[in-house]
Formats: structure tokens, C-alpha cells, sequence
């Protein structure tokens, strides 16, 4: 397989790295960097677990070729929050009990994430919409959707 | 209220995990990495059924970058593993049972690479007649999948006469009934390293729901020392019954020893959907009598369990499903006459329920039904039956535990959804569009069984800052144990929170707590904590007794603290942690709990009765179109005796999720198998419920019901919370349109063409 060089910011950090060009991006965050929040739960874009914000816009990063890479902007969970400074959106998620298995998890906190970047304020409806990209088997969304909620009131009071 | 004089126990405590793994911190087995680590690869069968001629893997072996494949030559121990019966081929010598079955498996510098081997190895078969449908399966010329023959299991059990009860009925029930192959779909697939340490230690981090039995079963195909296998097993990204059997592991071990390089392997999703355990689909034929004033009088039931190409769980999902056949009700005459057939359509195994939530679909539908044709309330008929404290249920067993079925009952009554359901089922949008409500009453038993070991067990110790670790074998795999095992041993040391830490499934450094499974995690597990904590209560009195001149009689613990209430002298466990230190160790004290077991044992299956059940009632509010087959669920409430609740938060998470698992079981899920070949092994084609399905509102309404022998009176929730979500949609949707389900998933096709049979006999009538 060809390589291709990019050049790439991922969490505020630049990286230059030499790959293969049918890398994905998920593979390059997980194996490349060693960053592994972002999760793979399919490798085909049906289940949101690979969720990163890529050029400003929410992606799965199982979909996303190394070449595409090259000059872009990335942002995983581990950008959004540490354990030491966690985001309010994952203090949410905690507080709620939208995590079980927690293998979706950070997919579902960067979607909220994005989602309430575009809209601070979303109902319900918007919620439902905004994650519907993410599976998760063990909560049955109701607490995700709480935690969402309560992420909205910590941001914008 | 029963915990209001605890400090931790019936608390919404967040789960102790939780911002570890929403800040991507916490690593899975699945996000190892470890220096010089290799890839590994699974060659599987190219047909569901086949002989074996040749392999040759001398091309793979040549390929740069091939640093091992193995075949079954390779397998130095029993080349099999299973819970109960080990007949599934670590790699398959002579014959494949179905399309998943290992053959060979590479590991090389790359996972490219691996995947290029795979293709280079050449298997020769003979294919050989599929046998796809159990009861053909089950007749004396069927070709045969195992030698022995293809009944796994026959289990037959009688009570009373069941002749007799269809004699004196005034009303006769008689229906065939459908459950589909659920995946458990858990969010991460099968994923691990191993490698063998400079101690020599194989070491198996791969997520599972026993570790130590893991452990055993390597050591039996390794032909190695147990003691010098270790597994890691948590945390797991979702589980719900699969990851209890083993599936890559012995794999991944040989590639390992033989490479002597650290290994990983990571399924994809579709590998994972057609090589591992799913849940048995069931073909149930039902003979039900009833007295119109509701009495339940006989139940015959045949049921056919269709088990796939291998054993692992099959023969006790089998026995559950006999024992949970007639639902929580009183029966006396009974004919239950159950078949596990192999078959070659993939394999199957423990899934959340076990058995349960296929024969709720029939019984609770049959009650249904009864309770319209006899004009009584459901919920009132499913009293008249229900099993209370001294009855003897349907196999015969006297219940002596707590026994809730009233107490759910009474409380969906009160439920948002029961209390206002003739006002929803009239709201109608449009002309197409029909409401309904159903409900349905379950129960499950907490525990293995009897003759099963089932025991609890756990290592608490103190810490040198005063803190403490208790480490049980169980397995959190998004229940919420490890938790609860936290709350408990901060309210039996009257410690805060957070200076509990929990370590949990690891055959090297926790006890053996039995399987994560059969609902036991917080019972068993919890228990054993407790027990601990009283011996290291006892240990820190005798110590603090001596440090104070007084009597250990005098000796209270406060909040973080021991003191001696005749002079006041306080110290703190980080004060006493030190004295211990330098006096040489740090106390350490163990708990082991054996699990009750009822009086009986029922002949001629193994396993049963359970002695403790949880019980639960949930009930659906549905929406029908009419023109598609299309249902909604709109609203969802279960009514669930757990004993005392640990965790508030938890057991809402557990019914929650437990509600809408239900909800693909009984609407959308079913992995197909044609000819042995699975036709939707991805998310695009096989459909769990997303966050656009789930209901708006999913009531939770615990009842009060102390289980005496339970951690602080607790028992687990864990299946019953999935186990009739299924046949409460179902009623629902008869309750809507008239269209009566009997085979589930009721995709809007079923549905569709039950509403069009439901028409057709209006006309006709």
C-alpha cells in the first residue's frame, strides 16, 4: 500500500506521520498515536462508537482515510476532558448514570458535545436526533438523554 | 422505608468507573498494546457442514512477515472447550459444524499481513447435508452433526395430570409459538492480548464474565499449569451472557506460547456476529387450561430449542426454560417436554434470561389471550395464579424465599401507563395509527442452581493509607457490581465511598466469586463482601481494644474512624493502618458465602429449582401503523422485585436497558440463518434499538421485598429486568390492532400480516 504524509492537529497537539493511505483515521488515533478513547465497535459507520469532531464537524473516524487527514483539525474525547479536568458534559454523563459498560461512552460524549456547540439549548427531539448515530446496548438511552440535558443546563446556566 | 438508616445502601451512588471511562481513560482489553506485539488472524469454515480432507498452511508460513500459524496439530491439551460438555473445537481437525468454526489462525507482524496468510492456507472439504431445522434434526435419519446423535438434551418433567385438566377446562388454549436468534450485540467485540511473561505466566487479558473458570478451561487445552495462567477479564465493553463461555481465548493463548511474542486479536463486527454465542431460538407448542373464574389448571408445553453446532450453556438454558415454562404461576397439573437440538446454524449460548425470556413470550401471550376470551383484567387473572411464599411452583419446589409476584403486580397497576390506559389506547393521530397497552409478568432465579457449586467470595484488605481494596472475581461488564460492592463495604466499615477501591476479574488477585451471570453478581459477590467486612471489623476491634487498654466491647466504629466509647480515644484508618504496618502486615480477611439451595432436586434435570427468584411486571404502550406493520413504543414501565435495592440509579439503569433490550427481542432482532450462512452480520442489517426507538418514558417502580440471605436483604435484577418486556409489546399490540403475535421479532411484517389475518377473520365472522 502507498503511504502518504500528513501533517494534522488532534487535541490541540500537531502530529507528522508517515502511513499507509488506506489508514483510518480511527486506526491512526489508535494505533499511531495511542490515544484509545475512541473505540471501534464496527469499522462501517453504523454504530458512533469511533465519534471524533474532524474539521469542526462530528465524523466517524472509521470512515475517514489517512489522506483526508492531512491538514485537518481533530478532536477526541480525550481533547474535550481529562479525569483530572473532565468536561461538564462528562461530569453529566457520570452524575446521570448514562454509563454502564462505557464502551460507547465516549463516542456518545463527542456527539453531545458537537451537538451542543450547534445548539446549546436542544429539546428533546434535537437530542434524539443529534446522537442518533451512536449505539449503545446497555442503557437504554433514557440517562444518556438526562445526561445531555443536564450537560445544557451546566454549560448555559 | 427499610434503607433509610443506610448511609450507601438504596443511595443513587454514581457508578465508581463512570468518569474513567467518559474521559476514555479506562483501557479495555480490546485497547492493549504492548512492545513488539503481533496481530493475530482466524481462518473459519468456508461451509456450515463439512469434512475436513487436508490443510496445508505451508504457503501462509512462507509469507514475510508470518511469524506462526497454527492448526488443531498445534493444540497440545483437549482440543475443546464448553462449560458443561467441552465438544467446540479449539481448531477443528476433521470436520466444521457450522460457518464460524476455527480452522486455522496466523500471527503475523501485521493485521495486512495476517489477513493475506489466511488466504494463502488451503482447506479441502467435503461438504456434508446442512441441518438447519430442529425438528428435522431431531428424527432418527437426520444426518448427524456430533456422533452421539443430535439431541443434546431432552428434559421432561410431569406433575399432577395434565389429562385430567383438559378434562375438567372450561377453556382450552392451544398455540405455536416463534422466538428469534438474538445477538447480544455487546458494543465491543471479542478483543485481547496474551503473552507469556519472563515468570513463565501465560497471561489471557481478554474481557469475560469468569476469569478463573476461563482459566481452567486454558489450562485444560493448554495443557498447562492453572496457577500460571492468568486472566484478566475487566473491564468489558458489554457481555449480557456471551463473554461467560470462552470464544478467541485458547486461540490467542497458542499463538502467543507459540510465537513466544505478545498477540492481539480484535474481531470485526461481522466476524463476531457469525463465529460467537447467541440466543437460542425456541419453536414452543403450547396446551393451556383454564376454569372461567381464571384458574390456571395444566400447562403441557413442547419445547424445541434449536442449539447450534455445540453445547456450551445450551443444556441449562434448556432446564430454565422447563422451569420458567409456566411462568410465576400456580399450577398443579403440568406436562413440560423440552429438546436441545444441534443444528448447524451457528452456535449458541448464555444470554441475559437463559431460557426465560422465550417461554414468557408463550405463557404471558397465552394469558393474554385467556384473559380476553374469559373477560377478566389481566393483571387480576395473572393474580388469581400467582405464586406466593409456600406455594410450589410448576416443577415443585416449595418457595420459601421472598416472593414478589403481587407485589409487581400491585405495583404496575400504579403504573403511568396501567392507571390511564383506557384514555391512551383511544388517542389516534391518524385514521392508520392504533394504541394499545399490554402487560406481562415474569420471574427468574437468582443463582445456578441445585448441584451447581455457587459461592461468593471476597479479599478485603486494608490499604497503608487507611483506604481499603476489596477484590472479588466477579466481572462488572456495565451491571454496576463493582459499585455495588463498594457500597457494601463502605456501609458495613462505616467508611465514605471513596476509600473503597474494587478490583474485579482477575484470576491472579480476587477470589473466585463463581460466573458473572444467572443474576448473581450483587447476591453472591456482595455477600462474601460483607462477610469480609465483618471479619475485618472484628480484626480492627481486637486491635483497637488492645492499642486503648479496653474492651473490644467498648470498641464503635464512627464515620472513618474507631473509637472507644467508655474514654473517647479515636483513631482514624489511616492512623491504624500504620500502627498495623509497623507491627509487620496490613489485616487482610476473606468472605465466602455458599448460596441456598432449595430442599429438592428434580430428576432428570440437572440444575433445578432455583431457590430465590426475582420477579417483575412490565407493561408497553404501543402505536401500530396499521398500513406498514410498524409498532412505536411510546411508554414503558416495570414493576421489579430485586429485594432491597443497593443502587437506586443502577436498578434504573438495568431496567432501563433491560427494557429496551426486550424491546429487540421482541421487535427487531434476529440473526438470519440460511443454509448456514448468516445473511445480516452488521448493524446495517441487524437492527438494535437506537436512541430514535426508545420510549420517551421508561417508569421504574421498585417494590419493597427483603430477601433475608441477600447482601443487605438485596438479590439481582440483572435478566428478569429484559425477560417480559418482549410479550408486554406483543399484548400491546393485540390490544391495538387484534392481530395476535406469535412469532417474535414482530417486524412490521409479522405484524402487517397478523393484522391482515386478524381482518380477514372479522370478515369472516
Amino acid at each position: 500500500m502507498k503511504e502518504v504524509e500528513i501533517h494534522f492537529t488532534l487535541n490541540g497537539k500537531e502530529y507528522n506521520l508517515t502511513v499507509p493511505a488506506n489508514l483510518t483515521l480511527l486506526q491512526i488515533i489508535r494505533a499511531r498515536i495511542g490515544l484509545t478513547g475512541t473505540k471501534r465497535g464496527c469499522g462501517k459507520g453504523e454504530c458512533g462508537a469511533c465519534t471524533v469532531i474532524f474539521n469542526g464537524r462530528s465524523v466517524s473516524s472509521c470512515l475517514v482515510l489517512a489522506p483526508k487527514v492531512d491538514g485537518s483539525e481533530v478532536l477526541t474525547v480525550e481533547g474535550i476532558g481529562t479525569f483530572d479536568h473532565p468536561h461538564p458534559i462528562q461530569e453529566a454523563f457520570v452524575e446521570e448514570g448514562a454509563v454502564q459498560c462505557g464502551f460507547c461512552t465516549p463516542g456518545f460524549v463527542v456527539s453531545s458535545y458537537y451537538l451542543l456547540s450547534k445548539n446549546p439549548h436542544p429539546s428533546e427531539e434535537e437530542i434524539r436526533e443529534g446522537l442518533s448515530g451512536n449505539l449503545c446496548r446497555c442503557t437504554g438511552y433514557i440517562k444518556i438523554i438526562n445526561a445531555v440535558k443536564k450537560a445544557s443546563e451546566k454549560l448555559n446556566g | 422505608m427499610e434503607e433509610a438508616k443506610y448511609k450507601y445502601i438504596g443511595r443513587s451512588v454514581p457508578r465508581i468507573d463512570a468518569l474513567e471511562k467518559a474521559t476514555g481513560k479506562i483501557k479495555y482489553m480490546s485497547d492493549l498494546s504492548l512492545p513488539n506485539m503481533l496481530f493475530g488472524k482466524i481462518l473459519r469454515a468456508k461451509y456450515p457442514h463439512a469434512k475436513i480432507l487436508r490443510i496445508d498452511t505451508s504457503k501462509a508460513e512462507a509469507l514475510p512477515g508470518v511469524v506462526t500459524v497454527i492448526t488443531h496439530k498445534d493444540v497440545p491439551g483437549l482440543n475443546g472447550f464448553g462449560i458443561v460438555v467441552p465438544d467446540m473445537p479449539v481448531l477443528c481437525k476433521d470436520k466444521v459444524r457450522y460457518i464460524g468454526d476455527a480452522v486455522a489462525a496466523v500471527a503475523a507482524e501485521t493485521e495486512t499481513i495476517a489477513e493475506k496468510a489466511l488466504s494463502l492456507i488451503e482447506v479441502d472439504y467435503e461438504p456434508l447435508p446442512i441441518v438447519d431445522d430442529p425438528e428435522e434434526a431431531m428424527k432418527e435419519d437426520a444426518p448427524k452433526i456430533h456422533e452421539e446423535g443430535n439431541i443434546h438434551l431432552h428434559t421432561e418433567i410431569k406433575r399432577g395430570d395434565v389429562e385430567k385438566a383438559f378434562k375438567e377446562a372450561d377453556l382450552i388454549i392451544e398455540e405455536t409459538f416463534f422466538t428469534g436468534r438474538q445477538d447480544h450485540t455487546p458494543l465491543e467485540t471479542e478483543g485481547g492480548v496474551a503473552f507469556v511473561d519472563e515468570e513463565g505466566n501465560l497471561n489471557v487479558y481478554v474481557g469475560s464474565q469468569y476469569p478463573q473458570r476461563d482459566q481452567l478451561q486454558l489450562a485444560r487445552c493448554l495443557n498447562w499449569n492453572p496457577k500460571k495462567i492468568r486472566v484478566v477479564s475487566y473491564p468489558v465493553g458489554g457481555a449480557f451472557g456471551r463473554k461467560d463461555e470462552l470464544s478467541i481465548q485458547p486461540i490467542l493463548a497458542l499463538l502467543a506460547i507459540k510465537a513466544k511474542r505478545a498477540v492481539k486479536i480484535t474481531l470485526s463486527r461481522e466476524e463476531s456476529m457469525i463465529a460467537y454465542w447467541k440466543r437460542h431460538p425456541f419453536k414452543m407448542h403450547y396446551k393451556v387450561a383454564f376454569k372461567n373464574d381464571g384458574t390456571l389448571l395444566g400447562v403441557d408445553a413442547y419445547l424445541v430449542e434449536d442449539k447450534g453446532a455445540y453445547s456450551s450453556l445450551g443444556g441449562p438454558v434448556l432446564n430454565l426454560a422447563v422451569e420458567h415454562a409456566c411462568g410465576p404461576y400456580r399450577v398443579d397439573n403440568v406436562h413440560v417436554d423440552g429438546y436441545a437440538v444441534f443444528t448447524n446454524n451457528g452456535i449458541a449460548g448464555a444470554f441475559r434470561g437463559f431460557g426465560a425470556p422465550q417461554t414468557a413470550f408463550a405463557i404471558e401471550t397465552i394469558m393474554d389471550i385467556a384473559s380476553r376470551k374469559l373477560n377478566i383484567d389481566p393483571i387480576d387473572l395473572r393474580k388469581k395464579s400467582a405464586l406466593r411464599k409456600g406455594d410450589k411452583t410448576s416443577i415443585g419446589n416449595v418457595l420459601s424465599t421472598s416472593v414478589g409476584t403481587e407485589l409487581v403486580l400491585d405495583g404496575i397497576r400504579e403504573s403511568n401507563i396501567w392507571k390511564n390506559r383506557e384514555e391512551l389506547r383511544k388517542i389516534s393521530t391518524k385514521p392508520w395509527l392504533k394504541r394499545g397497552v399490554g402487560v406481562a409478568l415474569t420471574y427468574q432465579g437468582t443463582g445456578l442452581g441445585v448441584g451447581i457449586p455457587d459461592y461468593g467470595g471476597a479479599i478485603l484488605s486494608m490499604n497503608e493509607d487507611g483506604s481499603f481494596s476489596v477484590r472479588v472475581g466477579t466481572v462488572d461488564y456495565g451491571q454496576g457490581i463493582g459499585t455495588s460492592y463498594a457500597q457494601i463495604v463502605a456501609e458495613a466499615m462505616n467508611i465514605p465511598i471513596e476509600k473503597v477501591k474494587v478490583v474485579l476479574g482477575d484470576s491472579f488477585l480476587t477470589a473466585d466469586s463463581g460466573p458473572t451471570s444467572a443474576s448473581r453478581g450483587v447476591y453472591t459477590g456482595g455477600k462474601a463482601a460483607l462477610i469480609a467486612s465483618e471479619k475485618m471489623k472484628k480484626t480492627l476491634k481486637e486491635k483497637v481494644s488492645k492499642l486503648f487498654k479496653t474492651d473490644e466491647d467498648n470498641v464503635e466504629f464512627g464515620f472513618g474512624y474507631v473509637y472507644d466509647k467508655v474514654s473517647g480515644n479515636k483513631v482514624t484508618y489511616e492512623e491504624l493502618a500504620k500502627n498495623f504496618k509497623e507491627e509487620g502486615k496490613l489485616p487482610e480477611e476473606e468472605g465466602y458465602f455458599l448460596v441456598p439451595t432449595a430442599e429438592i432436586k428434580i430428576e432428570n434435570a440437572f440444575g433445578l429449582p432455583h431457590h430465590i427468584f426475582a420477579f417483575s411486571a412490565h407493561t408497553a404502550y404501543v402505536e401500530v401503523n396499521t398500513l406498514t406493520g410498524e409498532v412505536s413504543v411510546l411508554e414503558g414501565a416495570e414493576a421489579v422485585d430485586g429485594g432491597i435495592v443497593v443502587n437506586r440509579q443502577g436498578f434504573e439503569a438495568q431496567v432501563e436497558g433491560g427494557f429496551v433490550m426486550g424491546m429487540g427481542y421482541g421487535l427487531t432482532e434476529h440473526l438470519a440463518i440460511e443454509n448456514g450462512i448468516v445473511k445480516n452480520p452488521n448493524f446495517s442489517t441487524y437492527i438494535i434499538p437506537s436512541i430514535k426507538d426508545v420510549p420517551k418514558r421508561i417508569e421504574t417502580i421498585p417494590v419493597i421485598n427483603p430477601e433475608d440471605t441477600g447482601p443487605y436483604k438485596a438479590k439481582g435484577i440483572a435478566e428478569t429486568v429484559m425477560v417480559a418486556t418482549a410479550p408486554a409489546i406483543t399484548n400491546a399490540i393485540y390490544d391495538a390492532t387484534g392481530a395476535r403475535i406469535f412469532s417474535i421479532p414482530a417486524t412490521p411484517s409479522v405484524v402487517y400480516f397478523a393484522i391482515k389475518e386478524a381482518e380477514s377473520e372479522e370478515n369472516f365472522d
